[in-house]
C-alpha cells in the first residue's frame, strides 16, 4: 500500500486511462518501482500487495463464454493470456487429408482446407504432439473417414423433393475410425465434430467424396484452425464521473445521448432532477456524451486502468474455463524455462 | 516444399547447442546485460520488462523483438549494483511464476464459489465490491 496518499490529479494519472473527446490520456500505465518516489510513495512490487489486491470476478459462464473480472493486474499480463489463449493454447485438427476419390467441383486443396477447419470436440489434454519425422501412433493422431456419394432420386420430382440424395456433405458424415486403443481410452467422449451442420461442400448425382483425414495436435500461431477460442479479448472496465451536477433538461439530454444507457434521471426534490450514473459497466465508450461542449466539461470518461472484463469464446473442443486453466499453465511453463537457464547463468558467475 | 518459408519445426525446437537463454555483458555501462531469449516473443517479453520494472534495484529494463520473422526476443537490464542483471531478472521471472500460480488458484475458487451460487451475480452488490478493491 502506498505509505503516503497521492494528490487526487496524480491518483487519477495513477489509476485511471482518462477518455477526452479528442484524445485517450495517461494510457501507459506507471506501475514502475520508482514513480513518485520524491513524494515518499514506495511503489515496488510485493507478492503480499498483489494477493492483497488481486480479485477475480465471474460474471456468467456458460460452455460457449466465460466473462469474468480480472482485477489487480497489470495490462501486459492481461494480453499475455489473451495472446495464449488465441495462439498457444493447443487443440486438435484435421492436419492431413488422404483423398482416395474427389469427383465433386471442389479441388482437392480446397476441400482439405474446408476439412481442417471444422472445430472438433477432442480433449487435446490426451494426446501428445507429433513431430516432423515422427510415426503416426493412437497417441498422436485421431482418423476420420468422409464419404459420401450423391445419387439420382428418379421419385423426387413427382413426390415434390429433390431429385437427388445425398447431396450436402455435412460434418456429420466425418466419421470417426477408432484406432489402437483408442477406442478404449475415448470411449466416453468420442470424438466428433462440434457442429453436426457445418457444409462441406454441395454434390450432384454421380459425385463422390471419399476421404481419409489424420488429425493431429496443434498451437494457434502454426495455423489459425489450431485456435481454441473463437476469440478472446477483454476491456477495462469505465468508470465515469458527473464532476458538475447536471440537472433539469441538459438532464434528460444527456440520459437520452448514451445510446447503451449509462445515465438516468435521479429526482432530488421540489420537482428538480439530476442524472446519475447507473450503469458505467455497458459504456462502450462512444464518447457521445462528451462530444457536445456543454457536457464535455460536467461529464468526465474514463477507465480504470487495472480491471479487465475479459471474454472468452471457445469453439467447443474444451470448455473456456478449462481454456483459461491451460492458458495460466501455458504462462508458468515459459516462465519455468527461463527460470532455470537464468539460474544457470547466475550460478557460472 | 515452400520457397522462402522457414521450416515449421524453427518456431518451436531449439537448434542444436543452442541455449534458450544467451547473456552478453555490456562492456560501456557497468551492471547492465543484454539476455537474448530464443523462441519467445511479446507474450513473455512484455511482462518480463514490466516485473523488472517494479524491482527497486532496476534501473532500466526494455526488451524488443529485432526482427518479426526471426522468433527470439532481446531483454536489456541494467541495475544499480545491489543485484546483477541475472539476480535481478531471476527474481523477476520467480515473482511472475508464483504471481500466475496465485492467479489460477485464485480463479478456480471464484468459479467453484459462482457455481455454489447457482451462476448468479448480483449486479448491485458487484459494482459496490468492484468500487471498492480499487487500490
Amino acid at each position: 500500500m502506498a505509505t503516503e496518499e497521492l494528490p487526487p490529479h496524480l491518483e487519477e494519472m495513477r489509476t485511471r486511462v482518462v477518455v477526452q473527446s479528442k484524445s485517450v490520456d495517461h494510457a501507459a500505465g506507471m506501475d514502475v518501482a520508482d514513480a513518485f518516489q520524491s513524494l515518499g510513495v514506495d511503489s515496488s512490487f510485493s507478492m503480499e500487495k498483489f494477493r492483497n489486491n488481486f480479485r477475480i470476478h465471474v460474471i456468467s459462464s456458460t460452455e460457449e463464454e466465460l466473462v469474468f473480472d480480472m482485477i489487480g493486474v497489470d495490462a501486459p499480463i492481461a494480453n499475455a493470456f489473451r495472446r495464449i489463449l488465441i495462439a498457444e493454447a493447443p487443440t486438435m485438427a484435421i492436419e492431413k487429408v488422404f483423398i482416395t476419390n474427389n469427383t465433386s467441383i471442389l479441388q482437392d486443396e480446397v476441400l482439405a482446407h474446408r476439412l481442417g477447419l471444422i472445430p472438433l470436440r477432442v480433449d487435446p489434454r490426451k494426446f501428445d504432439l507429433r513431430e516432423e519425422g515422427d510415426e503416426p501412433t493412437d497417441r498422436n493422431t485421431l482418423i476420420f473417414k468422409l464419404h459420401v456419394q450423391c445419387e439420382r432420386n428418379p421419385n423426387g420430382e413427382e413426390s415434390g423433393t429433390k431429385p437427388y440424395s445425398n447431396d450436402d456433405v455435412l460434418s456429420q458424415h466425418l466419421l470417426w475410425e477408432p484406432q489402437g486403443n483408442q477406442a478404449e481410452v475415448l470411449a466416453l467422449d468420442p470424438p466428433e465434430p462440434v457442429h453436426p451442420d457445418i457444409l462441406i461442400a454441395k454434390l450432384r448425382p454421380g459425385q463422390e467424396i471419399d476421404v481419409e483425414c489424420h488429425c493431429e495436435k496443434g498451437i494457434g500461431k502454426t495455423h489459425a484452425k489450431w485456435s481454441p477460442v473463437a476469440t478472446a479479448a477483454y476491456r477495462l472496465l469505465p468508470a465515469i464521473d458527473i464532476v458538475e451536477e447536471v440537472v433539469g433538461d441538459e438532464a434528460r439530454e444527456l440520459v437520452a445521448k448514451c445510446p447503451m444507457k449509462v445515465f438516468d434521471i435521479e429526482d432530488i426534490g421540489e420537482g428538480r432532477e439530476r442524472a446519475v450514473v447507473v450503469r458505467p459497466r455497458d459504456c462502450s465508450v462512444c464518447r457521445e456524451c462528451i462530444r457536445d461542449a456543454k457536457f464535455s466539461r460536467k461529464v468526465k470518461v474514463t477507465r480504470i486502468r487495472n480491471h479487465f472484463i475479459f471474454s472468452i469464446e471457445s469453439t467447443g473442443a474444451l470448455s473456456p474455463k478449462v481454456l483459461f486453466g491451460e492458458a495460466v499453465k501455458v504462462l508458468i511453463d515459459k516462465c519455468l524455462r527461463i527460470k532455470g537457464q537464468v539460474e544457470d547463468i547466475i550460478a557460472k558467475r | 516444399l515452400k520457397m522462402n518459408a522457414p521450416d515449421q519445426s524453427e518456431m518451436f525446437v531449439l537448434p542444436e547447442g543452442k541455449k534458450k537463454v544467451e547473456v552478453e555483458e555490456d562492456k560501456k555501462v557497468p551492471n547492465a546485460c543484454k539476455y537474448t531469449i530464443y523462441l519467445e516473443d511479446h507474450t513473455l517479453g512484455n511482462i518480463l520488462r514490466m516485473q523488472l520494472l517494479r524491482d527497486n534495484a532496476v534501473l532500466f529494463a526494455g526488451y524488443r523483438m529485432p526482427h518479426p520473422l526471426e522468433n527470439k526476443m532481446e531483454v536489456k537490464v541494467q541495475t544499480d549494483g545491489s543485484k546483477t542483471p541475472s539476480e535481478a531478472v531471476g527474481g523477476a521471472v520467480s515473482c511472475l511464476k508464483e504471481e500466475f500460480s496465485s492467479l489460477g488458484q485464485n480463479f478456480k475458487r471464484e468459479l467453484e464459489s459462482f457455481h455454489k451460487r447457482g451462476g448468479q451475480l448480483q449486479q448491485i452488490s458487484m459494482q459496490q465490491d468492484i468500487f471498492k478493491t480499487l487500490y
